[in-house]
């Protein structure tokens, strides 16, 4: 009989999102020590809420990755959405009600067109998604014509910072965020589709000799990467209570995405995808971040700290070279 | 007994067959009328040498081919299938020579890719429940102790081929084909296999296996039928046929004494000595010695460990002992560069993947393995010489090829494979380690790669040929090692080097006395 | 050369002289013509480059951070430190060298992959340059220096940027290195096939550290030169580089994949686009519409090469695919035949 192996479980990496909360706990504690009004209500609500912008985009971009793909296209996709929603609110008077399902709408459409591009006709999608990159910015550039959105309606602000039916102490953002992760958990784990993308992501040719369709199921995922970077813009135009040309692609959210998607164990190669991961790595981020403010770290530091943090989490077990890249 | 949850009573009873196939491939025929008839209860094997268009034949049974000519039959009826999923609705299913693999898939999702069962009125989403019931349940059918839970990449190819078969049992295919399932399994797994093919067709699915390894083929198979370029040129049943009319209905000639090489090079000076050289797990305790002008050979199965010994001295693998002297020099674990430039050589198995770049063009894979040896000037490649170094190539080892710049993936097996000896031989290295040389060649080519080794030999190389087909050794070797299980068992020299003897040993079966 | 560097300069030859019959101000003389190219010459630079690590099949997202790093290093060097200006550059171009090698260290001895690797040095090597330009960038280079950004040299009657002289030399350099030399051969082969490469005797980390070092060199000369274009250096002048430069790469015939293409190509495109920018700037073009016609043009160049490479009809096909798609997970059998 062949030698046996130690069992792995599929519930991929359980040990990493304990590890991802472990680390942001013990980080919060330690710092908290340092600096009580880290850990006051205000601080820990600021850093929450600070990071589910950036986890909406990285749940999509960890569908797309999962799937052996990539999309840098998410932070123009973010910037419109929040630009054209933006815009519309301050001169039209645009309902918050109505730019729920125009801002979903601009990320499916640009989504889709990604999807298509990458699909049919078989352009590698860091190309792609390049060159929808600097397309859907000038589109933002475009539209805005040399305005930005410095105002909100209150409902906006109110989606965007308030607490949910005014009672419940939780922000509303976080609560979307948590639906929007079940959803998303539910689909990758549950449904034909989410583990058709892993199939996909595993091995393209032994998923399509087993009959699933991949052109349709990449162009879907793409499509769902946009559409939740589109949500993101309005979550971020709600939170902020503006919008410039260079929302989204100022902060280079697209690898901010990537690297979240990275720390919290998603593969660059694909085949898994780890979407709790993600929404702790973003959380994670977002503590060391404000951790370093707090201790009076130089904000030019940040961006190393982001750096270091991508290599430790790579060290960890995951991105080490495989084969095909994106 | 097997119960399958929807007894195909049709299929079960019926004889799956085809009549007058014929497969055209653009200008090639790859099949010139092919008949033939699989039975329930019955293995049938298919064999034939390279080429022969065994591969081919399965793809058109399983539904991922049309043939070009001629009809799949059931019971005499004709079976048209368009599609490899017709013909999982049929009951048929193909076992791939390379399993699928998605590593990060369970076993139990593996089994189910494409067809996962869903369940829920509004929201319709997978049944897992049954997706494991049913993946536990055809493991315990099979007596497999595979956790279902686990991911694919944590699985041997020999569980990843079981794990294949018991997705044919739970889709209720009772018609399985193999295509050449035992080439990368040990002997432990080749055993496991023909139990478990055994019990399959004990109870009733008709098998089928491509092999053209005549120890298997004797052992496991109901009826056989041998393919020679496209056409059915045998077919007997068991107690009918013995390893002689096996041989020579693939080859098309007897065999029963292969000639051996008249002259021997042998000299008495040793080149390449090698001592209680191990990889653990793969090979212990391997120590011989490679005189210039001697061929030695290497004998075993797959699995056995000879890549592995080759890969250690060539250094691209881990030694976990022992030692490896070249001409004198101590070179155990020195990296491969190192060893090309002190005189050792390694024509790698695995063509495509390690012995050449196919996209490029022939006169740069000649000049790929000593970039050195081209002439240069301030630096540059000299084009000229490059050229003229692949034209010597060409010509003395006659390639064929539309011309130097051809891109090498154009070429045949055969053609292709003396370019990659060529660019090796070329540095006049004091060894060359040849790993299956023949693998993939045309037998035209294969006759001049034949003569080529002897030509290395003639030329004062000591060469050590690493092969699967005992044929080959016998033709070629002045000595033969055999190596079974990642340890040497037996050495066979000069008269004694038989096809019998030489399979015998590394068998593991009957010592080597009473073997001829 | 190939069909396609063949399309690219056909393509050069329309939009020069499109421009140059519609657009005033275009090709008014050649001076003024061929001092245009110093808006977009240090991307040249950078791509010549990048182009060695996308051969291995590798990325250099970095390249940006590099060239900011570098150029702040070496300013400040020269106005806290007081070091001659050329002396402080050289000082940059090594800085630039060592970047790519902690770029190669950390893909060949941590196994990290590019993408990753150079993702996260390009986060701390642009927090080092905000560091190290600090509150007051510096700027007001002496003049040499500067004329090598935007100066030129006088040759009778015409006007030769000092840029062009600086890339001409490296683009040769790097066309004869990429296709003659054995270096570019062994780039090659790696990127095509590692293993082989391996097999064959190439010593495959030495070859991705060469690669690298000579991207992170690449991209610190080019952080000079726009330093010297601006008279400044300051932390996020790089910023720029990436995607203009990757994009001039992959439109050169360079696979993002490795192994295939050739300098010549990138060459042209690097002409192409940046002639193409500069065009519709002076045609009253904002920035951001050249940026989209970038990527446009970037996506289109690709698409239309699969469309008549050997897998014509694959297009086709994937449409009716698409168009005929069964159920996903479901049950439908009918699926066509496997390709």
């Amino acid at each position: 009989m062949p030698a046996r192996r130690p069992v792995v479980t599929p519930r991929f990496a359980m040990t990493r999102e304990l590890m991802l909360v472990a680390v942001t706990l013990g980080l919060t504690v330690m710092v908290g020590l340092l600096n009580h009004d880290f850990i006051g209500a205000q601080n820990l609500r600021f850093m929450l809420l600070n990071s589910v912008v950036l986890s909406l985009v990285a749940l999509g971009q960890t569908l797309v990755i999962a799937m052996r793909g990539i999309d840098l296209s998410v932070a123009p996709i973010l910037g419109l959405a929040a630009m054209v929603c933006g815009l519309l609110a301050q001169t039209h008077g645009l309902s918050l009600a109505a730019a729920l399902p125009l801002a979903l709408s601009i990320g499916l459409v640009l989504g889709t067109i990604n999807g298509l591009l990458v699909a049919t006709m078989d352009i590698p999608p860091i190309v792609v998604t390049l060159g929808t990159y600097s397309l859907y910015s000038g589109l933002t550039f475009l539209y805005s014509d040399g305005t930005q959105v410095d105002a909100v309606p209150p409902t906006f602000a109110a989606f965007g910072n308030g607490h949910l039916l005014g009672i419940v102490p939780v922000p509303t953002p976080v609560v979307v965020l948590l639906v929007v992760l079940a959803l998303c958990w539910y689909v990758l784990r549950h449904t034909g589709f989410g583990r058709a993308v892993l199939a996909v992501g595993n091995n393209a040719s032994a998923a399509y000799a087993a009959g699933l369709p991949v052109t349709w199921v990449r162009i879907r995922v793409y499509a769902l990467s946009g559409t939740l970077a589109a949500f993101a813009g309005l979550m971020f135009l709600c939170y902020t209570g503006s919008a410039t040309v260079t929302a989204g692609t100022g902060d280079h959210i697209e690898l901010q995405s990537i690297a979240v998607s990275l720390i919290g164990g998603t593969a660059i190669a694909g085949g898994r995808g780890n979407l709790i991961g993600t929404v702790l790595g973003s959380l994670f981020l977002s503590v060391v971040l404000t951790a370093l403010v707090f201790l009076h770290v130089p904000p030019i530091w940040y961006s190393a700290g982001e750096g270091l943090m991508i290599l430790a989490a790579v060290q960890a077990g995951i991105g080490r070279r495989r084969g095909a890249r994106a | 007994m097997i119960q399958l949850s929807v007894p195909r009573d049709a299929t079960a009873q019926a004889v799956f067959g085809a009549r007058g196939i014929v497969k055209q491939f653009g200008p090639v025929d790859v099949l010139r009328g092919i008949d033939l008839e699989l039975r329930p209860g019955r293995i049938l094997t298919l064999m034939g040498e390279n080429g022969a268009g065994k591969s081919t034949m399965f793809r058109i049974l399983a539904g991922q081919l049309q043939p070009t000519a001629g009809e799949l039959t059931l019971n005499g009826e004709p079976l048209r299938l368009s599609s490899p999923h017709a013909a999982h609705a049929h009951g048929i299913h193909l076992v791939p020579q390379e399993p699928m693999l998605l590593p990060e898939l369970t076993v139990a999702e593996t089994m189910f890719l494409g067809r996962l069962p869903m369940t829920g009125a509004i929201f319709r989403h997978v049944d897992w429940k049954d997706v494991r019931r049913r993946a536990q349940a055809v493991l315990r059918m099979l007596d497999l102790d595979i956790d279902i839970d686990r991911c694919a990449k944590t699985l041997s190819i020999a569980q990843l081929q079981l794990v294949e078969c018991a997705k044919a049992l739970l889709h209720d295919c009772r018609i399985i084909l193999f295509d050449e399932p035992t080439s990368p399994l040990t002997s432990h797994e080749v055993e496991n296999l023909f139990t478990i093919m055994r019990r399959l067709a004990a109870d009733g699915c008709t098998l089928s296996f491509i092999s053209h390894r005549t120890e298997e083929v004797l052992e496991i198979s109901d009826d056989v039928a041998v393919l020679r370029d496209g056409r059915l040129v045998d077919s007997a049943e068991r107690g009918s046929f013995d390893r002689a009319r096996l041989l020579s209905t693939m080859v098309g000639r007897t065999l029963r004494d292969i000639p051996r090489r008249e002259t021997s090079y042998v000299t008495e000076e040793t080149v390449l000595e090698v001592e209680d050289l191990a990889s653990e797990p793969s090979f212990r305790r391997i120590g011989f010695q490679l005189r210039r002008g001697e061929i030695l050979g290497l004998a075993g199965l797959v699995g056995a460990g000879r890549t592995e010994i080759a890969e250690t001295i060539f250094g691209v693998r881990r030694p976990t002992a022992g030692r490896v002297r070249l001409a004198g020099e101590w070179v155990t674990g020195k990296p491969c560069h190192d060893l090309i430039r002190k005189g050792l050589v390694y024509v790698p198995e695995d063509r495509a993947r390690h012995g050449a770049v196919l996209a490029m063009t022939i006169a740069q894979n000649v000049t790929s393995g000593l970039l050195e040896r081209v002439r240069q000037s301030a630096g540059l490649l000299s084009g000229a010489d490059e050229t003229r170094l692949g034209a010597t190539a060409v010509r003395d080892f006659r390639v064929r090829c539309a011309g130097l710049d051809q891109p090498l993936r154009e070429l045949s097996g055969g053609n292709q494979q003396k370019v990659v000896f060529s660019k090796w031989i070329a540095t006049g290295p004091k060894v060359a380690i040849l790993d299956e040389p023949t693998r993939g060649v045309d037998v035209g080519s294969k006759e001049e790669i034949y003569e080529l080794i002897e030509a290395m030999a003639r030329d004062g190389m000591a060469v050590l040929v690493i092969s699967s087909e005992t044929e080959e050794l016998v033709r070629l070797c002045d000595r033969v090692l055999s190596l079974y299980e990642g340890e040497l068992v037996a050495e066979l020299t000069g008269e004694r080097i038989t096809a019998a003897a030489v399979s015998a040993s590394y068998l593991g079966s009957a010592n080597v006395e009473n073997a001829t | 050369m190939s069909a396609w560097e063949r399309s690219l300069l056909i393509l050069l030859v329309i939009v020069t002289t499109g421009f140059g019959l519609e657009v005033p101000g275009f090709f008014d003389d050649i001076s003024g013509f061929l001092s245009m190219t110093s808006n977009f010459l240090p991307f040249g630079i950078v791509a010549l480059g990048l182009s060695l690590v996308i051969f291995t099949g590798g990325i250099d997202l970095s390249v940006g951070a590099t060239a900011s790093l570098a150029a702040v290093i070496a300013a400040q060097l020269w106005a806290t430190m007081g070091l001659n200006i050329w002396v402080a550059s050289l000082i940059g171009l090594a800085v630039g060298g060592v970047l790519g090698g902690i770029n190669a260290a950390v893909i060949v001895f941590l196994r990290v992959e590019p993408l990753i690797a150079t993702l996260a040095t390009s986060f701390i090597y642009t927090s080092a340059a905000v560091a190290v330009a600090g509150d007051a960038p510096p700027s007001g280079f002496p003049d040499a220096f500067n004329s090598l950004g935007s100066g030129a040299l006088g040759l009778g009657h015409f006007q030769l940027p000092y840029q062009l002289l600086l890339f001409l030399p490296l683009a040769v350099l790097f066309w004869l290195l990429v296709g003659r030399s054995a270096f570019g051969r062994k780039l090659v082969t790696v990127g095509y096939n590692s293993e082989a490469a391996r097999y064959s005797g190439i010593r495959v980390p030495r070859v991705l550290a060469a690669a690298y070092v000579i991207s992170g060199m690449m991209a610190a000369l080019a952080g000079l030169v726009l330093s010297a274009y601006y008279s400044a250096a300051r932390a996020d002048m790089g910023d720029v580089l990436l995607l203009t430069t990757i994009a001039m790469v992959v439109l050169g015939g360079v696979s993002i994949f490795g192994g295939e293409g050739s300098m010549g190509g990138v060459i042209v495109a690097v002409l192409l686009l940046g002639l193409l920018r500069q065009g519709m700037l002076i045609a009253g073009f904002s920035d951001m519409v050249t940026s989209m016609l970038t990527g446009a043009i970037l996506i289109s160049s690709i698409a239309v090469r699969n469309l008549f490479s050997s897998r014509a009809g694959g297009f086709g096909r994937r449409l009716l695919a698409f168009v005929r798609r069964p159920a996903v997970a479901g049950t439908d059998i009918t699926r066509h035949d496997a390709p």
